[in-house]
């Protein structure tokens, strides 16, 4: 089973989405700002797609990633992208689930609408595996540096709060440092996808 | 008798998740009064939605998805009442 054409109207246009946040809108905004697309990226969307995407202005991978697909679709003009909430759509989430279990987000799932048609091309969920694992890596050197950080499998809350401040601010840090590269790697997905 | 226990919530400050931890904290507080020890409220990072009682986590935005159910927190909590 798929999302059918006329289900994919239904949902929100990138700025409709952006309009009706609750939450987290500068933030979104800030990190769609430092996205760099590059002549790779505009020839992998060199041809018309539509991207449906399910997301929830709370989570911080929507927060994080939305912004590259909408900053692609703005430069490229490409890419048509409708966004629906997943909590009110659960019948789509169910169908990209993470894993067959998880209801992770955000998702991207990419058709393609040449000859009028109206293919799957992939999906996209969450964030790529290589920015989990670098973020795991980095998490772990930060708390190896530090005995005072305990293990990274520990809840936070048994640290004193000088503590927890300072490794607060290193890991805050790190996600930052490695936000330009991350980028990268989700574009770098998302052409693979519509290379299909 | 256990002596009674502290409620934390490890919340992302920078995800804007003050309103599910206040509304969370609230309804324990109405829930339970003084029968707990303290809730603790920490700003954290990284999308972290974490509730722990009496050092025993009982809700995680990474493990368990969303946010916490308050019905199952507090049903954590009357759990270590009942000790």
């Amino acid at each position: 089973m798929t999302v059918s054409r006329e289900r994919f109207d239904q949902g929100m246009t990138y700025d409709e989405y952006k309009a009706q946040m609750t939450r987290n809108r500068e933030t979104l905004e800030a990190n769609e700002r430092a996205v760099e697309i590059t002549d790779a990226d505009r020839r992998a969307f060199s041809r018309k797609v539509s991207a449906l995407v399910l997301a929830e202005d709370w989570c911080g991978d929507v927060v994080a990633n939305l912004p590259v697909l909408g900053r692609l679709a703005q430069d490229t003009g490409n890419v048509d992208v409708r966004v629906f909430l997943r909590d009110k759509n659960l019948d789509l989430m169910e169908q990209y689930l993470n894993q067959g279990k998880f209801q992770s987000i955000p998702v991207f799932v990419f058709f393609d609408q040449a000859n009028d048609g109206w293919r799957e091309l992939g999906h996209w969920i969450e964030r790529p595996a290589s920015v989990t694992e670098k973020r795991r890596e980095e998490r772990t050197k930060i708390y190896a540096s530090d005995p005072r950080f305990g293990s990274p499998d520990a809840p936070v809350d048994q640290l004193s709060a000088d503590v927890r401040a300072e490794l607060q601010g290193r890991l805050v840090k790190m996600r930052a440092d490695t936000a330009v590269w991350a980028n990268r790697e989700v574009l770098r997905e998302l052409g693979e996808i519509v290379a299909r | 008798m256990a002596p009674p226990p502290k409620v934390t919530i490890t919340y992302c400050a920078e995800c804007g998740y003050e309103d599910e931890t206040l509304a969370l904290a609230r309804s324990l507080m109405l829930e339970f009064g003084g029968s707990i020890s303290g809730i603790e409220l920490i700003p954290w990072e990284g999308g972290t939605f974490d509730v722990s009682v009496g050092g025993v986590l009982v809700h995680s935005m990474k493990r368990d998805g969303g946010f916490a159910d308050h019905g199952r927190v507090k049903a954590a909590v009357r759990a270590t009442l009942e000790v």
